[in-house]
């Protein structure tokens, strides 16, 4: 499978994620606005943990740290044992590309790429694309879309361009999978098989996998929720995610 | 750094598929170095005709001119100079006729002549030079016919003859014809055994061979652009003696010379001798004759000058021409020249004509490399608004593992095949045109002197330079954008609109 062998690989008893004090402002002066004040908490590998809150709690801010897309104003933040702000970008860069699967709400496909090309864009970056296209193909059969390689973005429906997405995300088989509101754009019925893809996932490969979302049906698979309220973290009961979901539990 | 395959992949696939930012990109630099090009391969191709006409590496030396209560007082340029600057190491010595010395015919002369029917009368005195033969060879005519025909021993065509009776009311004749098949009685033909190429001498009442001699190009062009309009003559073909001899012949290029007469008035010329008649005969038209006047053997001027003036005269040099290996070497050829021998090279028209195309063409590569300084402007704009649209695919690739390296390449690649491509187009484009205008030249312009079959060289240099000026420029004005692009932050890049 594509992504068990490396979580086997790179299994190591420190936290695959591990915050502490973060924090994060936007704007300078007296215009500036802070949205993640001091976070701190960890991730172990293996686990599906959920992140919630309401829209500008800093949620998809902390998830673009922790994937290296953004830099953090103070604090630590080590993924898969890189000190990811210390790094240089080229480390970082590496992380993202070898380790670490991004999938967004907006899917993010390139249109001038068919399904395939967009699967295997990662490995442009590897020093190695060797076989990139059987992986390819392989990362897309695991989404059930081996038919539809040669396609271009523009003649899949939502639920089918988020599964590529997933499959790029996976191609390199990687340790840790973000994802930000990736059921934000679909529909429930397609939603949930991609919930249920990333259950599988995880309790299969044994990816971790870190979901930012404001949907209960999302959180409540995970197997751990971490809420946010205004940059910081609140307690996880259930009072707690019902108001970071923006009602009643 | 991603792999140099992926990079050249993405850099094309990413410029073929937007033709509009291509078009928009890549027309300014399509314009500037079809200009580029084409200024350069025009002024390179009339570089090299005016270097034909006047060889840099091909220079003149000369006395500066210095008097002393107006007697001539200038350094005599002698033999011995002759072998001074041949001995000196920047003469090209492996060329036979790298040093030539010129010799002026130093007293008046009066020539008079037919050219179609018209009746031509011209000043020789000042106007006329004699050369080394062997250094004006360049065709088979002067090869057989431009050489000291007076200093062949033995030649069977010397024969005795009686001279035409003088004219009171000319003091030039006009050169005798040949008698006809039905000669008119009381009619003076011209006696000799080749009327076509001899005369009879008044002097020791022999035949002689008409003196040989080459015109400079200059003098058909001034011929044909002033004097035939002015005189209502006919128009001369650049193969102009060619021409004239195939209708009538070596002898219709014939005319006569008054050695020591003239037609200025107050000229007060001594001479040692009294005025007699010769008989010459053009033979060519070539590149080392004096730009305005005649060019002769050296060994008639010599005797003429020793006859008339004395033998200072016949061994002082009017200019020494000399061939060097190349022309990086003037400079200290001049030098020495000045320092040692007190002489000076003179100002030729063909430095002249080098400088003027000198600036000529850096005007007009300067032009053009304003046109392509616009389109770099251009590109940064057009790359501007590509990187704004692109910030979404530009966040992704930093997201699936591009560095800011990565990001910056792909933008500066995406720059320089733009600029390859529309230099490539710009290339084409400028050959076109060059094809374009040599066909016009060919079919609507007049034959004249030294008028090249095309007007343009593409030398490789000029087009690498094209394709390194395109890229180049592309580049730099990529290369704003293309640092805008790699600092993005990922992260806001793949949230903006």
């Amino acid at each position: 499978m594509v992504g068990s062998a490396r979580v086997s690989e790179k299994s190591t008893p420190t936290p695959i994620v591990r915050l502490r004090d973060v924090t994060k402002s936007y704007g300078t002066g007296a215009a500036r606005t802070p949205v993640l004040r001091g976070i701190s908490f960890d991730v172990d590998r293996g686990e599906f943990v959920a992140l919630v809150g309401q829209s500008g709690s800093g949620k998809s801010t902390l998830l673009n740290i922790i994937g290296g897309l953004d830099q953090p104003d103070s604090g630590e933040v080590e993924v898969l044992g890189v000190d990811t702000l210390r790094s240089t970008d080229t480390r970082r860069a590496g992380l993202r590309n070898q380790s670490i699967g991004f999938v967004f709400q907006a899917f993010n496909l390139l249109d001038h790429l068919t399904v395939l090309g967009n699967v295997i864009l990662p490995a442009s970056f590897a020093r190695s694309a060797a076989d990139a296209d059987a992986r390819g193909r392989e990362a897309l059969r695991r989404v059930g879309l081996s038919d539809l390689a040669s396609r271009r973005p523009g003649e899949l429906s939502g639920g089918q361009k988020q599964r590529v997405a997933i499959a790029r995300a996976l191609f390199n088989a990687p340790a840790l999978l973000l994802c930000d509101e990736p059921t934000g754009n679909l529909d429930s019925e397609t939603g949930k098989e991609v919930i249920d893809f990333f259950r599988e996932l995880n309790a299969k490969d044994g990816v971790t996998l870190l979901i930012v979302t404001h949907e209960r049906r999302v959180s409540s698979v995970a197997r751990r929720v971490i809420a946010m309220r205004d940059g910081m973290l609140v307690e996880t009961s259930d009072e707690a995610l019902a108001a970071a979901h923006g009602g009643p539990a | 750094m991603m792999p140099a395959r992926s990079l050249v992949r993405m850099i094309a696939g990413n410029t073929l598929r937007s033709r509009r930012h291509f078009v928009l990109s890549a027309f300014g630099i399509v314009i500037g170095i079809a200009t580029f090009v084409v200024f350069l391969a025009s002024t390179e191709q009339v570089g090299a005709v005016l270097e034909k006409i006047f060889p840099v590496e091909q220079v003149q030396v000369v006395a500066p001119r210095a008097s002393l209560l107006g007697k001539d007082i200038s350094k005599k340029l002698d033999d011995a100079i002759v072998e001074k600057i041949r001995s000196r190491p920047e003469v090209d010595r492996a060329n036979p006729t790298a040093v030539v010395p010129r010799m002026a015919l130093a007293f008046p002369a009066f020539g008079h002549g037919s050219f179609e029917g018209n009746d031509l009368r011209f000043e020789v005195g000042g106007f006329a030079d004699g050369i080394n033969p062997d250094y004006v060879q360049d065709d088979d005519r002067t090869r057989e016919l431009f050489k000291d025909w007076d200093g062949v021993k033995d030649d069977p065509r010397r024969q005795a003859c009686v001279p035409p009776p003088p004219d009171p009311g000319e003091e030039v004749i006009q050169s005798p014809r040949a008698a006809p098949r039905n000669p008119q009685p009381g009619v003076y033909y011209n006696p000799c055994a080749s009327p076509e190429r001899y005369y009879c001498s008044e002097v020791d009442r022999t035949c002689h061979h008409r003196v040989p001699v080459v015109m400079s190009p200059t003098m058909i062009e001034l011929y044909n652009g002033q004097f035939a309009k002015s005189h209502g003559l006919p128009v001369a073909d650049v193969d102009f003696v060619r021409f004239v001899t195939a209708r009538g012949g070596l002898g219709a290029m014939r005319f006569s010379v008054g050695l020591g007469l003239t037609t200025i008035a107050g000229s007060n010329a001594v001479t040692a001798r009294k005025a007699h008649r010769i008989e010459a005969v053009l033979v060519g038209i070539n590149t080392k004759a004096m730009p305005i006047g005649m060019t002769m053997p050296i060994q008639y001027i010599q005797r003429w000058n020793r006859e008339f003036l004395g033998e200072e005269a016949a061994t002082t040099y009017s200019s020494i021409i000399v061939r060097l290996k190349n022309r990086n070497r003037i400079a200290v050829f001049a030098q020495w020249l000045q320092d040692d021998l007190d002489l000076r090279l003179e100002d030729s028209l063909g430095e002249k004509f080098a400088t003027a195309l000198f600036v000529i063409r850096l005007v007009l590569v300067l032009i053009s490399l304003v046109i392509i300084a616009i389109s770099s402007i251009n590109i940064a704009h057009n790359f501007f608004m590509q990187v704004t649209e692109r910030r979404r695919e530009l966040g992704l690739l930093r997201a699936v593992g591009a560095t800011q390296s990565d990001v910056l390449l792909v933008v500066l690649g995406e720059a320089a095949l733009i600029g390859l491509i529309g230099g490539l187009i710009g290339l084409a484009i400028g050959v076109a045109l060059a094809a374009g205008i040599d066909w016009g030249s060919a079919h609507y312009l007049p034959r004249f002197p030294y008028k090249p079959s095309s007007w343009f060289h593409f030398k490789w240099w000029i087009v690498a330079g094209g394709l390194a000026c395109s890229t180049g420029f592309s580049v730099l004005g990529g290369y704003l954008p293309a640092r805008r692009a790699s600092t993005m932050e990922p992260a806001q890049a793949l949230t903006q609109n």
